[in-house]
Parts: C-alpha cells; sequence; structure tokens
C-alpha cells in the first residue's frame, strides 16, 4: 500500500488568483454570508406574508428544492460551501462578545447523538407537518434555526450549534468527506512550536492582551484583543484534521494562524474514507453515517405509494391514531432502528466469519465500515433531491417575479427534464454509490481481516447491495407527493 | 448600510401585485367537477361552472386554470378556455403525477371583474 501524500503537496485553495485571497481576508466570509442571510430574509419574508402555495412561495421553493439540489451537488464537487456561508452563524461574533460565563457544551452531549436526535425530529416534523407544502413553517423554521444557533453560540464557549445539534449541517458534515478540498497545514513543525495555537483558541479576547509567539526563524508579537479572530467553532486543531467531519470550512482557522500556515487543500475525492484513521472509532459517529445512509431511503419511502398502504396496515393493526406517532414509528423502524441492528449484525457475522471475535472490539468493526456508507447514502440523497430539482428547475424564476410584483411567466419557465433521463440519472448516482461504498468496504476488509477480508466483507457487502436494491426500487415507483392520508 | 437593507426589505415586501377585490355584485360563484372520477395521473378534463351573483349562469368569462402540486418545485399545469354554455366551460387537463393538488380557477369577465377559488384535489398515481 502507497503512503498518501500529505495534504501541502497538493493544490492551495487560497493560493488561486483573486479567490484566495478573497475567502482569506478578515471578512471573507461575511461578505459570503451576507448575501445568504438577506435571501433567508426575504424567504422568512415571503413566507410569512406571500402566497400560501408551497409552489409560488420563495421559502418554499427555494430550501426545499433548489437549496437541496445545489448542496449535494457542491459537497460532491467542492466542499462544505453551504456551512461555508450558512447565515445562521452570521450572528457569533455578536454571540461571542455577550458570552460572559464561557461554559463547554455538557460533556454527555458532546458527540453525535444530540444531532442524531436533531435529524430525526428534522425529518418527522417535515413528514407530519408536510414543511414542504408551508411556506409560514419553512419560515419559522429558518427563523428556529437563527434563533437556535445564537443562543447556543452565547451560552456555550464552542460553537455547539454547528458540531452538536444543526440537521443541516450535520448531513453536510458527513457528506463533506467525499469532498475534494480540506483544511490541512502548509508545514506541522510550526505548529509543533505555536505557542497560542489561534487556529483553535483564536486571537479574539474582550481585553487587550499582548502575547510573544515563538516561530521558527524569529519571534512574531500576536496580539490577542477586541479586534482579533475567533478561532475554530468546532474545536479542530489545524495540524490534526485528518477528516471534513465537523468543519464548517468557515476558514476561521487560516485566518486566526499568525503563522500563515493552515489553508485549504485540494485532495483525492473521499480520501479519508480510505484511512483507518480519519474517523474516532465512536459509536455516535459510526451510526450517524450509517443512519443517514438509511433516512435517505426512508424519507424517499414517505413519497411512494406503499407508504400509505403500510400507514393504513399499521393503523388497523395497532390502532393507531396519532400521526406523530404512525409517521415517528415509520421513520424509527426505518431510519434508525433497522440500520443499527443490521449494522450489528453485520459487523459481528463479519467477526464470526473471519474469527476475529476476540481482536477486534464490535465497535471498531462497525467503525471501520460505516464510512462505506458515506458514497452510496450520498448517491441516494442525490437521486432524491436530483429529482426535485430536476423536474423544473425554471420555476424558481416565475417565483421571483411574482415576488417583486410582476406577472410570473410560467409557461416559460415551466421545462421540466425528460423523466427518463431523469430516471436514468438517479439510476446512476445509486450506481455510482454503490460502487464507491464497495471499494470502500472493501479496503476496510483488506486492512482488518487481510487475507480473509472476502468473508469479512461479505455481510457488509450484503448489507450495502439490500440498501442500493431497496432505493432502486423506491425510485423505480411512482413518485405520490401527499400530505397526511389519514388524519385529515 | 443597515437603513438600506431594511428600506430594501420594506420596498420588497410591497411590490408582489394585488388583485382588485371583487365586490358582492361582481363576485362569480366557481364550481368545479373532474373527469375521469377519481382523479388520476394522465390526460383530465376540468368542468368548470360559473354563475353570477343572482345565481344566472355565466358564459362570457374567460376561465383560466392552474394547477399546483402541494410538493414546491413541481410544473404547474396551466390551461385556458373562453365561451361556456349554460355557465359550463371544459379545460383539457393533465395530471402529470399522482399526490395533492391546488386547483386554482381563475374566471375574467369583459368588463375587468376576477374572481378566483382555490380547490384541493388527490390525484391518483
Amino acid at each position: 500500500m502507497t503512503a498518501t501524500r500529505p495534504l501541502s503537496c497538493h493544490l492551495d485553495v487560497l493560493r488561486l488568483p483573486l479567490l484566495g485571497r478573497r475567502l482569506r481576508g478578515r471578512r471573507g466570509r461575511l461578505a459570503l454570508q451576507l448575501p445568504l442571510a438577506l435571501a433567508a430574509l426575504l424567504l422568512v419574508l415571503d413566507g410569512f406574508t406571500g402566497p400560501q402555495q408551497a409552489a409560488r412561495n420563495l421559502a418554499t421553493v427555494t430550501p426545499w428544492v433548489h437549496f437541496r439540489g445545489f448542496a449535494v451537488l457542491a459537497l460532491l464537487l467542492a466542499g462544505n460551501l453551504f456551512c461555508m456561508a450558512c447565515p445562521f452563524t452570521l450572528t457569533r461574533t455578536l454571540a461571542k462578545r455577550l458570552s460572559l460565563r464561557g461554559r463547554r457544551f455538557p460533556q454527555r452531549l458532546r458527540n453525535k447523538w444530540p444531532a442524531i436526535t436533531a435529524l430525526f425530529l428534522l425529518f418527522l416534523a417535515y413528514e407530519v407537518l408536510d414543511l414542504w407544502a408551508s411556506p409560514a413553517l419553512t419560515a419559522w423554521l429558518i427563523l428556529a434555526y437563527f434563533a437556535a444557533s445564537f443562543v447556543l453560540e452565547v451560552v456555550f464557549t464552542e460553537s455547539a450549534f454547528c458540531k452538536y445539534v444543526c440537521p443541516p449541517g450535520t448531513f453536510n458534515f458527513v457528506y463533506s468527506t467525499v469532498s475534494p478540498t480540506q483544511i490541512g497545514v502548509k508545514n506541522p513543525e510550526v505548529c509543533r512550536t505555536c505557542v497560542g495555537r489561534e487556529c483553535i483558541n483564536g486571537s479574539y479576547s474582550p481585553m487587550p492582551v499582548m502575547r510573544v509567539d515563538a516561530i521558527p526563524g524569529g519571534q512574531r508579537e500576536v496580539q490577542h484583543g477586541p479586534d482579533g479572530t475567533l478561532g475554530c467553532g468546532t474545536l479542530l486543531f489545524a495540524p490534526q484534521i485528518s477528516s471534513n467531519l465537523d468543519c464548517t470550512m468557515c476558514l476561521d482557522c487560516v485566518r486566526a494562524c499568525p503563522h500563515d500556515n493552515a489553508s485549504l487543500f485540494v485532495r483525492q475525492p473521499a480520501r479519508e474514507l480510505f484511512q483507518p484513521d480519519a474517523w474516532p472509532k465512536r459509536w455516535d459517529v459510526s451510526l450517524l453515517v450509517i443512519m443517514l445512509a438509511f433516512m435517505g431511503l426512508t424519507n424517499a419511502f414517505g413519497m411512494v405509494p406503499p407508504v400509505y398502504a403500510l400507514q393504513h396496515t399499521l393503523v388497523d393493526s395497532l390502532g393507531i391514531r396519532s400521526e406523530w406517532l404512525l409517521v415517528g414509528l415509520i421513520l424509527l423502524a426505518g431510519g434508525v432502528v433497522a440500520p443499527a441492528l443490521l449494522a450489528l449484525a453485520a459487523g459481528r457475522l463479519g467477526q464470526v466469519l473471519t474469527s476475529t471475535t476476540r481482536k477486534y472490539p464490535l465497535r471498531h468493526t462497525v467503525a471501520a465500515f460505516a464510512p462505506a456508507f458515506v458514497p452510496l447514502g450520498l448517491g441516494i440523497w442525490m437521486a432524491h433531491y436530483g429529482f426535485h430539482f430536476l423536474i423544473a428547475p425554471g420555476t424558481i424564476i416565475p417565483v421571483i417575479q411574482e415576488f417583486l410584483g410582476q406577472p410570473g411567466e410560467w409557461a416559460r419557465f415551466s421545462g421540466t427534464l425528460d423523466l427518463t433521463l431523469i430516471g436514468l440519472l438517479q439510476l446512476l448516482a445509486l450506481l455510482a454509490g454503490f460502487v464507491g461504498s464497495l471499494a470502500v468496504a472493501n479496503r476496510a476488509a483488506l486492512r482488518l481481516y487481510r487475507q480473509a477480508a472476502m468473508p469479512g466483507l461479505l455481510p457488509w457487502a450484503l448489507l450495502l447491495l439490500g440498501l442500493a436494491l431497496a432505493a432502486a426500487a423506491v425510485f423505480s415507483l411512482p413518485m405520490e407527493m401527499r400530505g397526511s392520508v389519514l388524519f385529515d | 448600510m443597515k437603513r438600506i437593507i431594511i428600506l430594501l426589505l420594506l420596498l420588497l415586501a410591497g411590490c408582489r401585485a394585488q388583485n382588485p377585490t371583487p365586490t358582492a355584485e361582481t363576485r362569480l360563484d366557481i364550481e368545479i367537477q373532474v373527469e375521469p372520477v377519481p382523479p388520476a395521473v394522465g390526460e383530465a378534463t376540468l368542468l368548470v361552472t360559473v354563475t353570477d351573483a343572482a345565481g344566472q349562469p355565466v358564459n362570457d368569462a374567460k376561465i383560466s386554470a392552474r394547477g399546483d402540486m402541494s410538493h414546491a418545485g413541481m410544473a404547474p399545469v396551466l390551461a385556458e378556455t373562453t365561451g361556456g354554455t349554460d355557465g359550463l366551460y371544459r379545460l383539457p387537463f393533465q395530471w402529470t403525477m399522482g399526490g395533492d393538488w391546488l386547483v386554482e380557477i381563475t374566471a375574467a369577465r369583459p368588463d375587468g371583474t376576477t374572481t378566483t377559488r382555490q380547490f384541493d384535489l388527490t390525484v391518483q398515481p
């Protein structure tokens, strides 16, 4: 096996003409956040005051159709651009100035369980409240994101909302692991001798403090004070970053580094999925990734006819009278319980088939194969979001026209891509995801089991195949976009 | 800068066009029926019945139909016709997908008054 080239040998995005300087600049992120913040305000405005037909309101068309389509494409082709330009964290500096006590987020919650819970609740609310059909509720959701981000930034020292809670952020974290960019450092030796660790600590302080940093080749004064820069909100230490998980690509580390040592590098796409120690071997991280792939399937399943037959069966057999409970049960079974049990079963079976039950804890085995669920998971989400995006991508134009008081040119901009072509693209996304997942799982099996790689791979390969086939079956069914069918 | 943004938002808030509200005398009553029943994906016909405030059939209206799915981002289905018979207008239509639909019917009379009504329908896949 060949050693992976260090990131610093790759293209430094922040050295690119014009773009690099703008992104690195003190207000580089602000310049990206302000347009999105303005867009969010307009969505909220239209959500509350505009027509309450989802198809004619910016609050529903923009986030539920175009944003999701662009976000997954950006993750695949560039990086976590949405978190980079996230308007919800616009008030971070203000929140930090208001923050007096500076407590850490509770230790028991410093993991991905809150994010898994938040994702589950968002998907539940999305289905039960028909968020895709309600401009006003979507506007409330946007405001809730702003409020939650601000409050958690005020109360805790780290960016707890981004790191532990934010559902779209968590989605972006997981699937940015396939992205072709990653934060890294040019020279790790500089970090080894760095005193201030500004990339993580920041140089912001309510009171002016003068520090002297010893750096190779001489002394450099580093001023910490009210005009300083915040450090990494998600507490990542630049030279130790081996994964895009938890990286918002805010570039605060780059701006804070007094040695100009941190940067954003181009890397081999999905590089970290093939590296054994890129991710922590934790249940919460592994199950988040596996569950998110299954949630993609469950979310798509919620839009095809069999889900209504299942709902009728559950109502008839269990006597359920609450839609929250009914949809919650389906989401819990398909998006949480099934993936957890199947992953545990695959891990245990792999251990038994390779006689490594005593060699590796089950947690390590599952953690080794969890990255394999990223490519297929992304393929499932791309197939779903791609459908909504491609079915009528131009409709955003008449929505904007009507928002601006002009007659909407619906007939002109309602062109739709051929459904067969969309179906082929969906299949291609699934196929590419499945092949990528198999490659990652194969590498994990070779690493863990060496000569017994094939039997060790078998249960995981079957699980991935089952997931891919189930997704293909769901996407081959006629899409039926309905809200509640039982509890109107 | 902040003032400019606030001003911009207020201007944008006020720029969405508002249709004049018809009075009780000019308001039309609009009912629809759909063929085939129950509605299913494919070709369909909207049967729109328009009557005036006195219950008399209206035959001189221009009828516009717009079908939107409840999910955002779907292309609307548009149809128009003129010239009713006994207040009945037939509009060829197409349900492009199964699911919840919102059909908006607008009747515009030669004197410029318009009446709009919305109908919820569920289309079988």
